[in-house]
């Protein structure tokens, strides 16, 4: 039988095929145009009617059973190919280091924006304020008694216009508040500066982030959940704060806020001088004069205020030890803080 | 501060309380607490003994061999103390004893042995003589512990000075009682005084008030003081909060600021005749006690005796002159009250800072004078039952303090501090602080204490402090606040800010610096920087600067000094703020700028100008959607005048840009070359906006040519832009500059224009083309610019 034969032919023949052109070479000798399955088939017409049946039958049988038989082949000669492959590949060193080309922000631009971000979620507008400010904004609208010792050359960098650099951020407390006058949630990050000496923990140029909430009701209450909630979210876990009276002249009451430590939790370590405790924000409720200052009704609306100690944060954040390297512009340091928002 | 715990429980009873617990109650609720000392704890089973005999040292001249008898039995003790006698009894540290953390044991001294110490005060840490052992006169039990006599065991806290500023009530112990007594509900017990009423109709002194600085000016005079040493618990508290003992005048009114936070002064009544406080007289000097001169200037106060001759500096220190002595028996002691910032301007003028002017600088009570003098008196008649007062209690009060009511109800108080509270919890705690207090339902009308209200206390939001600190910070709840709700806006300038630095950080890999505002115009001179400052520094001494900077770039190439030999490329950039002027009302104008610096040993100035650019149109392109342009200007101070230019934008000037002017940099470095950029930033964010609208896309194939011109040396891209802007064709057309070749042999320079030309319609044919390439080659022509043959 023609077919038999055929079929006994090309079991031989794919054996052989060692290669993929081989293996097309045997396909096209067999299922193509010309080829001998399709010269079987002319034979159809010779054949009786009942027989054409069958004869069709055995014959597509055979088609079948080689373009499997191809396919098959064709997988294993390709998987012998890339194990061929594989084992001619040279061995990268893949441990080998990469460079990443990266600028760097300034540590304070980093934490800042994690901040003010924080702060805008809870619905706080980010405000703006000046470092040269006038006497009146900078003390007097925020109840900085007259003859107040920070007013002295020794504590504040006067300029030859009377004006001075602003001393706290609480100076754009009097332009924002009018802005608003009323109820407003706001924060305004913003250099500071004290005429002291400098050295491994004070600056005369520093940062803080001060904060104002205006409403008609808000309580001491109010201002823990706030505090709170900024913490908990900048260190990604549960701060706890807690409030000790603190005097300044434009809030009443007036507190230091404590963070427990981040570092030890609360057990005392070099970090929180063994107190488990860090001394991060003066804040407090608006005094009620700083509210007339600005024009606000102080019967109706109160308020509270903060000021963080930013740059203190940023050393925390980075186990920061001397607090010049921030205004340094040391390169070698400030290149260690790549891109990151 | 230091605050002795003993002398704080003889107020308020704390028995039952925890030492840690008082700590932290009072830290919570009224001040900061630095430290606290376990005093005692390094003194144990010192006890008296009496000096049975003394023989001197037969291998010393300093060394004496004694018998002390301690009760049961003589020990011998070699000792080296000069003031050595028979009969005197003294501290003795048998063997096994502790004296200042030391374990006493036998010891050989000069060959003879020792059988434990004979202490000094001082060696035990409960008085300042060193000069001997402790001479005791007390009638004592031989054998005894000295700590059964003596309050050796004591706790002291160290109080934050600065969390006290606020509270002249706090500055001696009875204040700090006060606070314990309100926090844990404990009485305060009354200060006992010795009665002056029945000396009232003898004489009063002399005494005038000629200047408002003085408030209130109390004094008494006494006599026959013999008793020139301390008893030793007065010893005792001194050393251990702080203070030297000195003698038993000047200890006792030390003791009395430290109990009452009244500063008082002794002088000997021999040699003070009425008392005159004034200003001082032009260039008056003062010998202080400790034999100090001090200059004093016309605003300080002084008190003088009735000859005019000053005695002291008013609230600060006593004069020498007038000072008790050995030989003193009769005193005028002076209680008195002055103002607080006359006090302080004085003392910062001749930078002289005492117990006493610290005090007077929080605003004291002025009710406290008399009271003080009847409480020395009462000390001092205890140590010496003879004394006699020789004058009236003589009293000046020139201004009382401001005597004011508050008006509050419960509710102010509840919505404020977040908590329920009730009447009589507040009614409590405001009777332990001292308040005069009258309730009608839930309206409270209170006056505070002639303590609180010098300073502390004048309206309600006072009261919200005092009944919430002791009602506990901690026992406050965290309470959500639902305000309106409404989207929130970040100011516009701040938020650009971010994303330039973003830009420039991360695409062009610039690193960010924070400098100081100054202008450091030594720098800036010594290397040929002119820049301008509009505002200068009144003192320099911290800043070590004389003025405000207007411009940032000059401290970006300080800082490029700093850090130049450590890198061979240097690319930072700061937005910070500068004042570039004063306005018409004297301000000054301040801006916020963007500076960058790019220092390069390996790339050419070329490459660092073009960076500068691309940094500043990509920001411009980008996070602004701002229009800017160059023009070149020859006079760009400390830049290159032949490569450098303004940036504008619109009419307006918003900076500079260019190449570090050639002397500038050979000065600083000349490896490197440097480029310049300075930006107002706040009128950048603000510029003309690009015109930008969508391009309609083609549906049709787009055709690409080159062009290669040869363009004259003297044309600038600039001119060829506008000549293929204004070209006119049927066609739409973008084109960009491709290659520039520059032919150095036959000195011509070639650049290629890559053409996208298309249509919105059709198809283009290869005529369209033709046409166009010809159209472009014949303009270009007719405008001096050939095609490359």
């Amino acid at each position: 039988m023609e077919i038999e034969k055929t079929k006994n032919q090309f079991e031989s023949e794919v054996e052989n095929a060692k290669d993929l052109s081989q293996l097309d070479n045997v396909r096209v000798k067999y299922l193509g145009k010309k080829g001998l399955v399709t010269d079987l088939m002319s034979h159809i017409k010779e054949l009786a009617i009942e027989e054409k049946k069958i004869f069709g039958q055995k014959i597509n049988a055979l088609k079948n059973m080689i373009e499997n038989k191809i396919e098959q082949t064709k997988q294993k000669l390709e998987k012998e190919n890339i194990e061929k492959k594989l084992k001619s590949e040279k061995k990268i060193d893949i441990t080998l280091p990469v460079s990443i080309e990266s600028g760097s922000l300034h540590p304070r631009t980093i934490l800042q924006k994690e901040i003010e971000d924080i702060f805008v979620g809870m619905g706080f507008t980010v405000e703006d304020g000046y470092e040269v400010e006038t006497e009146y904004n900078n003390f007097d609208a925020v109840n900085v008694p007259k003859n107040h010792p920070a007013r002295d050359m020794q504590d504040t960098f006067w300029l030859s216009n009377n004006q001075v650099l602003k001393t706290q951020t609480s100076a754009a407390q009097n332009r924002i508040l009018r802005k608003y006058n009323g109820p407003l949630k706001a924060i305004f990050p913003g250099r500071c500066f004290r005429n002291e000496a400098v050295d491994h923990s004070h600056e005369n140029t520093f940062f803080q982030i001060e904060g104002l909430l205006v409403d008609e009701e808000v309580s001491v209450g109010n201002l823990i959940f706030f505090m709170k909630k900024m913490l908990s979210e900048l260190f990604k876990k549960d701060i706890n704060i807690r409030l000790r009276p603190g005097f300044f002249p434009f809030v009443e009451p007036g507190f230091e806020m404590d963070a427990q430590c981040t570092f030890c939790e609360g057990k005392g370590c070099q970090v929180c001088k063994h107190s488990g405790w860090l001394e991060l924000c003066p804040c407090g409720m608006i005094h009620p004069q700083v509210l007339k200052l600005a024009g606000i009704d102080s019967e109706k609306y109160c308020g509270f205020a903060f000021g963080l100690g930013f740059d203190r944060l940023v050393m925390l954040q980075y186990g920061l030890d001397d607090i010049r390297m921030l205004n340094s512009g040391n390169l070698r340091f400030l290149k260690q803080f790549k891109t990151k928002f | 501060m230091y605050i002795s715990l003993n002398w704080i429980k003889e107020y308020v009873n704390l028995d039952g309380i925890d030492e840690d617990e008082l700590i932290k109650r009072f830290l919570l609720s009224t001040a900061e607490i630095e430290d606290v000392i376990y005093k005692g704890q390094d003194v144990q089973g010192v006890i008296f003994a009496k000096i049975t005999s003394v023989e001197s040292h037969p291998n010393s001249q300093k060394l004496h061999i004694l018998n002390v008898f301690d009760g049961k039995e003589n020990v011998q003790v070699v000792c080296g103390a000069p003031n050595v006698r028979v009969g005197m009894i003294t501290a003795f540290a048998p063997i096994k004893s502790t004296v200042g953390g030391h374990k006493i044991s036998k010891a050989k001294l000069a060959g003879v042995e020792s059988f434990g110490m004979c202490c000094s005060e001082n060696e035990l840490g409960i008085g300042s003589d060193d000069n001997g052992i402790m001479d005791i006169k007390e009638d004592v039990k031989l054998g005894a512990s000295l700590k059964e006599y003596y309050p050796i065991d004591d706790t002291i806290i160290e109080i934050d000075n600065k969390s006290l500023t606020n509270r002249p009530d706090l500055w001696g112990h009875y204040g700090i009682a006060r606070e314990f007594s309100t926090i844990f509900k404990r009485k305060l017990k009354p200060i006992s005084v010795f009665e002056t009423e029945k000396y009232k109709n003898l004489n009063k002194l002399n005494i005038k008030i000629e200047d408002e600085g003085c408030l209130r000016y109390s004094a008494i005079s006494v006599k026959n003081i013999f008793s020139h040493n301390s008893p030793q618990w007065l010893k005792i508290r001194l050393c251990y909060t702080g203070m030297r003992d000195i003698n038993l005048l000047a200890d006792l009114t030390n003791y009395l600021m430290l109990e009452l936070g009244q500063p008082m002064h002794a002088f000997d009544n021999e040699k003070v005749k009425g008392i005159v406080v004034k200003k001082a007289s032009d260039n008056l000097t003062m010998l202080t006690l400790e034999g100090e001169q001090h200059k004093l200037s016309k605003d300080a106060l002084v008190i003088c005796d009735s000859q005019e001759n000053p005695v002291a500096i008013a609230g600060i220190k006593g004069g020498l002159l007038s000072s008790i002595s050995e030989n003193t028996t009769s005193l005028l002691l002076e209680s008195a009250c002055f103002d607080p910032t006359c006090i302080r301007k004085t003392s910062a003028n001749i930078g002289l800072k005492t117990d006493a002017s610290i005090r007077y600088e929080k605003s004291l009570d002025p009710e406290m004078t008399t009271l003080a003098i009847k409480r020395l008196l009462k000390l001092l008649n205890d140590i010496e039952p003879n004394m006699e007062i020789t004058s009236a209690l003589t009293d000046v009060y020139k201004k009382q303090y401001s005597k004011n009511t508050i008006k509050f109800n419960r509710q102010f108080l509840q919505k404020r501090i977040g908590v329920e509270l009730e009447n009589n919890k507040i009614e409590e705690i405001l009777k332990y602080l001292g308040f005069e207090i009258t309730i009608k339902g839930d309206e409270f009308t209170v006056i505070p204490p002639s303590f609180r209200a010098t300073k502390d206390i004048s309206i309600k939001e006072d009261i919200v402090e005092e009944i919430a600190r002791m009602y506990g910070y901690d026992n406050i709840p965290s309470m959500s606040l639902l305000g309106e709700i409404k989207p929130t806006s970040i100011d516009y300038v701040h938020d650009k800010e971010y994303k330039t630095k973003f830009i420039l950080s991360q695409k062009y890999n610039l690193n960010e610096v924070h400098s100081y505002i100054w202008n450091y115009k030594d720098f800036n001179e010594e290397y040929g920087i002119n820049s301008p400052s509009y505002l200068s520094l009144l003192d320099t001494t911290n800043s070590g600067q004389s003025g405000i900077r207007s411009e940032l770039a000059p401290t970006l190439l300080k800082m490029f000094f700093e850090n130049k030999n450590n890198f061979n490329n240097i690319s930072i950039y700061e937005i910070g703020r500068a004042i570039i002027g004063i306005d018409e009302n004297n301000l000054g104008i301040e801006k916020r700028k963007l500076a960058i610096v790019l220092a390069s040993q390996e790339k050419s100035k070329k490459d660092l100008y073009f960076s500068l650019k691309k940094m500043l149109l990509d920001v411009c392109q980008t996070i602004l959607n701002v229009k800017v342009d160059f023009v070149e200007n020859k006079s760009q101070n400390y830049l290159n005048p032949i490569n450098s230019c303004e940036i504008i934008s619109g009419n307006k000037i918003l900076g500079k840009m260019g190449i570090l002017h050639p002397m500038i940099t050979s000065k600083l470095d000349k490896r490197f070359n440097v480029a310049v950029l300075e930006v107002d930033f706040d009128m950048l964010c603000n510029g003309e906006n690009l015109e930008s609208k969508l391009e309609k896309i083609t549906k049709y194939q787009t055709v690409s040519l080159d062009f290669n011109f040869n363009v004259p040396h003297s044309k600038s891209y600039a001119e060829i832009e506008i000549l293929l802007n204004n070209f006119n064709s049927k066609l739409k057309c973008n084109y960009s500059l491709s290659d520039i070749y520059i032919d150095e042999k036959n000195d011509k320079q070639y650049w290629t224009f890559n053409f996208n030309i298309y249509s919105l319609d059709r198809t283009l044919t290869s005529e369209d083309i033709d046409k166009f390439s010809s159209k472009l080659t014949s303009y270009m022509s007719e405008n001096g610019i050939e095609l490359k043959k």
